[in-house]
């Protein structure tokens, strides 16, 4: 899955079929957006260039990266052991409430200690939603994709019960708890377009994963066990551990971007801040085959198109779900250009 | 003989991928013949004989039968012109019985009631004439791997094959059932067959074929009469020039050298009735002792799945027994996980190399150091260092002549044989003090083999004690100093070397208990 080298012209033979692939996907996507007739040269450079021709469209694209590249580590860890980690979603809501409960109950605390404990809130909130099908795994053998799913449910239920119970903002009109302290809300990089150091954590993350699973001994043996979990068993390797451990680091991450929309965007937990980040991660984890290097360059792709498709969607009225359709046809003609490549 | 040839192949070419599986190989069979087919692993001669029966479509030559060129393009056109094939692999429906599987994909008489008398009393006649005897309402389950080949040969007579191409007739048989099936092969023949015989064994060859053919990747190397040709022009035409006969373990040790060395009295590994019983309550294991010294080799001979991978596995702690103790160097393992196991010193080359083995997902280098990616050199405080990883596998590559790239190129890319190379550079690039190596030569060409088996008489010199599972006989009949025989999971004899005997060792194959 991960090799350690790579020679110059490796790198390039092998972006080779990404680049034909998402220019295959654009000529489909032009081909719809000319037939609902729209202008189809004005949609792509509202697509495509709104992300880079404001700092405000810059910010928001990091803004949405930052989620993005979390949930996409959520679903690719557990993948190089073999697993699928369908419950990003589920362990972002947890991960948020674990955080917004910390700020809220701590709230006079100062920011050196209030700041790190929301964080480390979500963290282990998430990692608890983690642990769950991983210890069900471990323990019953039950399949990791339905309880990762069913546990998103559980979630969603949670959340509207914490959001509709005794930490309601009653002057919101959609469940909303009262915000965290002060002394939880991520600092700010930028004030205008704000942007907050979540980004660094995702930074940090995202070496983190690469270190772990290219160097660390533990990496080694999660990779191996999602190449050949019989083989690795053989020797010597605790193929069942590697699960769990995998599925626990997945929601400690997917905790944590549930704790940096808390700390970072919202200041408070509110239903529905899960957006679509699950199925995004899913794909952005596909589209860079679970290769940790690529995640974070993917997921800033699949950032510049969200941010191109609000911005169409407003200037142009072109629906929203068009770029939904840019990414599907994105992933489709990669995994199509990994078929072909076979050949 | 100055007859002319029933079958001719002329100059028949095919490629697999890239590479050239048959360049320009002719081939002729006599009426009346065996012809045996000889050549190490990758010399073409299965993909020759798969190009007459139709499974593979040849990229130029041409086929002559009584000299009328024939198409060839499926089994079905092959079985036409007479001509079958028994596959080293068989394929067998396993609930059905010996009858029922013979007639499958005939026309049946009364095929609307599946009453099968009609067909029953012509296959009898056939057993009779070639004089193979089988229970027809026996169920294939239940059958020995000899009478599951007879049931192939009965198949292919009954499709009335003239010509009968067999592949590796001989893996999986004892010696008593290997010379049965060269008995009724003289019989077919006597009854106007022509039989090919596709082997990598010379001792099979030279005793049962009336003509040899020697190929070599891809190539004809020589044909001759059995009675022109010694031994050793076989050898030199199957290894080819590059390969030092002079100093090969199988050419030369033969029975010498081995064994004499001196075994110290240390005692590397010691079982004690160990049991194994699945969950299902299948006892996989019965009360199995042995033990193996410093520097000894210990053979297990037994036909395939008879507990040969549970005892492999249960001495490196992959699964549980049930009963009993092991010991190496006087420890207990109860308590040592796999991993401890290996890092203790056990190394392990496993049978099944695709599945129990290897990654093909990940690196050259990444397989390299499976299982040993804990030890020092390979990492330090919980992060593995690839570039002494990357020093290493380089050093493996070059010792153990695998063919690949380089140590970051992908396992899947590797052939069969450079994959067994890759568990086998495993193995020993660390010191062991037991090595279990189950089938380690199977599928590996004459050169290989005998580079594995001079390795691990070089361990062995140093003090290895080695626990050698292999379904080939010579194999262990050359190497070991030892030979137990494992049946249905027991142990049913030890032979010390100077008592070896072929048939001795095929009696307790199929179960016959010698009093010790």
């Amino acid at each position: 899955m991960t090799t350690i080298t790579g020679s110059k012209p490796s790198i390039i033979k092998s972006f080779f079929p990404y680049l034909i692939a998402v220019l295959a996907s654009l000529v489909a996507v032009g081909l719809f957006i000319g037939l609902m007739g729209f202008d189809i040269l004005h949609a792509f450079q509202t697509i495509l260039f709104t992300s880079f021709k404001s700092p405000n469209g810059f910010t928001q694209t990091l803004l949405k990266f930052v989620p993005l590249v979390l949930q996409a580590y959520a679903f690719t860890i557990p993948l190089a052991a073999g697993k699928f980690n369908i419950g990003g979603e589920g362990q972002l809501i947890v991960g948020a409430i674990g955080a917004s409960a910390v700020g809220i109950i701590f709230f006079d605390l100062p920011m050196v200690l209030l700041l790190p404990l929301v964080l480390l809130g979500g963290i282990i909130a998430g990692a608890i939603w983690g642990l769950v099908p991983g210890w069900l795994l471990y323990k019953f053998n039950i399949n990791e994709i339905l309880t990762t799913v069913l546990l998103n449910f559980v979630a969603f239920a949670l959340i509207n019960y914490i959001a509709t119970g005794p930490w309601r903002d009653p002057t919101a009109g959609h469940p909303t708890t009262t915000p965290i302290g002060a002394g939880g809300f991520l600092p700010m990089i930028i004030i205008n377009p704000p942007l907050h150091t979540g980004l660094f954590i995702a930074l940090l993350v995202s070496v983190g994963v690469y270190l772990f699973t290219t160097r660390s001994t533990r990496g080694y043996e999660m990779v191996a066990t999602g190449a050949n979990p019989r083989a690795a068993g053989v020797f010597g390797i605790k193929v069942k551990n590697m699960f769990v451990m995998s599925l626990v680091i997945a929601g400690a991450i997917a905790g944590l971007s549930g704790a940096i929309e808390v700390a970072g965007v919202q200041h408070r937990l509110i239903e529905g801040l899960q957006s679509n980040f699950l199925i995004l991660g899913i794909i952005i984890g596909l589209i860079a085959r679970g290769n940790p290097l690529a995640v974070p360059f993917v997921a800033f792709f699949i950032a510049v198109l969200e941010v191109g498709a609000s911005a169409m969607q407003r200037t142009m009225k072109i629906p929203v779900e068009m770029v939904f359709i840019v990414e599907a046809l994105v992933l489709l003609f990669v995994l199509l250009s990994a078929v072909v490549r076979r050949k | 003989m100055a007859e002319k040839p029933i079958l001719e192949m002329k100059d028949i070419h095919k490629t697999f991928d890239r590479s050239k599986a048959l360049d320009g190989v002719s081939f002729n069979l006599n009426a009346r013949e065996i012809h045996g087919l000889l050549g190490g692993n990758g010399a073409g001669k299965t993909t020759l004989m798969n190009t007459l029966f139709g499974l593979y479509k040849k990229d130029s030559g041409e086929i002559t039968l009584h000299g009328n060129p024939v198409q060839i393009s499926s089994p079905r056109d092959a079985l036409d012109l007479h001509i079958g094939m028994v596959h080293q692999h068989f394929l067998q429906i396993s609930a059905f019985n010996v009858l029922e599987n013979i007639v499958l994909g005939t026309e049946v008489e009364k095929k609307y009631s599946m009453d099968l008398s009609a067909e029953n009393t012509l296959i009898q006649a056939l057993q009779k004439r070639f004089n193979i005897d089988v229970d027809l309402n026996a169920m294939m389950d239940d059958l020995p791997m000899g009478s599951r080949q007879k049931v192939e040969i009965l198949k292919a007579l009954y499709r009335g094959v003239q010509i009968l191409i067999l592949d590796e007739p001989t893996t999986n048989l004892t010696p008593q059932e290997v010379d049965d099936l060269f008995h009724t092969l003289r019989v077919m023949v006597e009854e106007g067959l022509s039989i090919v015989f596709i082997t990598h064994k010379l001792r099979e060859v030279l005793s049962v074929c009336d003509r040899i053919s020697v190929l070599r990747n891809g190539r004809n190397v020589i044909t001759l009469n059995k009675n022109e040709a010694s031994e050793e022009m076989f050898v030199r035409g199957m290894v080819g020039d590059e390969m030092d006969i002079q100093n090969s373990v199988i050419f030369t040790h033969a029975k010498s050298q081995i064994g004499t060395t001196k075994i110290n009295p240390e005692i590397s590994l010691k079982v004690e009735n160990v049991g194994v019983t699945t969950k299902e309550g299948i006892q996989q294991l019965k009360e199995v002792s042995f033990e193996i010294h410093q520097g000894e080799i210990l053979g297990i001979a037994g036909v395939a799945g008879n507990g040969q991978r549970e005892l492999a596995e249960a001495i490196l702690g992959i699964i549980q027994l049930s009963s009993g103790k092991i010991l190496l160097e006087n420890e207990d393992l109860e308590s040592a996980e796999t991993d401890k196991r290996i890092q203790r010193g056990i190394a392990y080359i496993p049978e099944d190399r695709l599945h129990d083995g290897f990654l093909p997902k990940a690196s050259v280098a990444q397989n390299l150091i499976l299982g040993y990616h804990k030890n020092d050199p390979y990492s330090s405080r919980g992060f593995i260092n690839w570039k002494t990883v990357t020093q290493v596998s380089e050093k493996l590559i070059n010792t153990f002549n695998i063919k690949t790239s380089g140590p970051s190129d992908t396992g899947g890319n590797l052939s069969g044989g450079n994959i067994q190379r890759v568990l086998i550079a495993r193995a020993f690039s660390r010191p062991a003090i037991l090595l279990i190596a189950h089938n380690p030569t199977r599928g590996l060409d004459i050169p290989s083999m005998d580079f594995i088996y001079s390795k691990i008489l070089e361990e062995k010199n140093k003090g290895m004690a080695t626990l050698l599972i292999s379904e080939d006989l010579d194999e262990l009949l050359l190497l070991s100093d030892r030979i137990a025989v494992i049946y249905k999971g027991e142990l049913v004899g030890f032979l010390d070397r100077e008592k070896f005997e072929r048939y001795e060792i095929g009696r307790m194959m199929s179960g016959y208990r010698v009093e010790a």
